[in-house]
């Protein structure tokens, strides 16, 4: 025969359900307490790391960006904040803003030679000559980190990649996909024709004139009316890193 | 006298094309004008020529085969003129004293040169004060008519020389 429920079985469930709810309050609580102490203690070890290895990662800027790296992976940000903890332990803020500073006055300086654009390679060695040979060597990850932090004051500071060039934009304003592909037909010799671009992606005549005419206009690009055959070339300076055109800049 | 070094523009061809855009032609003008300034001094050349044909290696990079023509030589010549660093010697504008040193400031150093030897009261022919013994090894030697002229002319405002010619020569006497 089966039993119907009566009213000391429906009083019994709701017992066990309160006692399996008071025992899961438990269980998450003494889970909390612990991560709360393993993440302390997590924390005090990354200290107690970049404190012993505070010369290495200062100095030695590959031992730099694995420490990023790995702070990245677990989702810290040590230039976050230059009151944490970080930039007191490291002195982190300080190299950076630094840095920032030294990449703003580089591009500044050129501005009015490359239309604000400029090559990774000019601007690090702008850099290093403007640190002098005693600083702490940087590397390209450390400037693209420097630059990172620049972007939250505006300005338009950013990175570009035109091929497997980076050049460092400090005004305002987008390239373009158009004139994104001028840049890279230019890479190598420096300069294209209206020829050559209208050749090479199969332009429409007035779709080129616009991209050269936009570049010569925003200072990206120059005209060289004395190539062979006497035919127009458009130079890039922001593309001139072997060369002199950038690195002669009087600092 | 030592070489002369070139700026970085002077190896990168477009410099030597006058630039369409505003921005950068004033950019052009200010790296040419600095140049001319400087590389005449070096040198100690006082005129330049704005005739494309001249060879001069102020306005000729023949390693990249890139010269200034003659719209671009009057367009920077021009904008010395307006600053007082150089004067058209002709109305068509073919050739121009450039002027390192002011106007102003050549009339105290030739002043200052003749009164150190001092030749105040006596006649001086213009060929005298540019290749005389009395002024080799002075910032004057060299220094060509058209600019003794214009420099004595300041003079003579201020009462300080006075021009005579005659027999085809030109004479200055010091006061």
């Amino acid at each position: 025969m089966r039993r119907r429920p009566g009213i000391q079985g429906l009083q019994r469930t709701v017992q066990a359900r309160d006692q399996y709810k008071e025992l899961g309050r438990n269980v998450a609580e003494t889970k909390l307490e612990q991560m709360r102490a393993q993440m302390a203690s997590f924390k005090e070890h990354l200290e107690d790391f970049a404190l012993k290895h505070r010369d290495d990662i200062r100095k030695d800027p590959v031992f730099r960006a694995q420490f990023h790296t790995m702070c990245a992976n677990i989702g810290v940000d040590p230039l976050a904040s230059n009151k944490g903890v970080w930039a007191q332990v490291l002195g982190f803020g300080d190299f950076y803003y630094e840095l920032g500073v030294q990449i703003v006055e580089a591009c500044l300086a050129t501005r009015s030679l490359n239309g604000g654009l400029m090559d990774m390679q000019s601007l690090m060695r702008y850099v290093a000559r403007r640190r002098g040979s005693k600083a702490d060597p940087v590397t390209e990850d450390d400037v693209l980190r420097a630059i990172d932090k620049l972007q939250v004051l505006g300005g338009g500071f950013g990175v570009v990649r035109v091929g497997d060039r980076r050049l460092v934009r400090s005004v305002p304003g987008e390239l373009n996909t158009d004139k994104n592909q001028a840049l890279l037909l230019a890479q190598g010799r420096g300069y294209i024709s209206k020829r050559q671009l209208t050749e090479a992606y199969n332009w429409e005549e007035p779709r080129v004139v616009e991209t050269l005419w936009s570049l010569l206009k925003e200072g990206i690009a120059m005209v060289d009316d004395q190539g062979p055959g006497g035919q127009r070339l458009y130079w890039f300076p922001c593309l001139e890193s072997s060369g002199n055109v950038q690195a002669d800049m009087p600092g | 006298m030592s070489d002369f070094t070139f700026p970085f523009f002077f190896n990168y061809p477009p410099y030597f094309t006058l630039q369409p855009v505003k921005e950068t032609r004033q950019k052009q003008i200010e790296l040419w004008t600095e140049l001319i300034l400087r590389y005449c001094r070096h040198q100690k050349e006082f005129i330049v020529s704005t005739d494309p044909a001249d060879d001069s290696p102020l306005f000729f990079n023949r390693s990249i085969e890139r010269r200034l023509n003659r719209e671009a030589r009057v367009v920077f010549l021009n904008e010395l003129v307006s600053r007082g660093n150089a004067q058209w010697l002709d109305k068509s504008q073919q050739q121009c004293l450039v002027l390192w040193k002011k106007l102003g400031e050549w009339a105290d150093v030739l002043y200052s040169t003749i009164r150190q030897f001092g030749l105040q009261d006596s006649v001086m022919t213009l060929d005298e004060l540019s290749s005389g013994d009395d002024v080799k090894d002075t910032e004057l030697e060299g220094a060509p008519k058209a600019l003794l002229t214009e420099v004595i002319r300041l003079l003579e405002a201020q009462g300080k020389a006075q021009m005579f010619s005659g027999d085809g020569d030109v004479g200055v006497k010091f006061f």
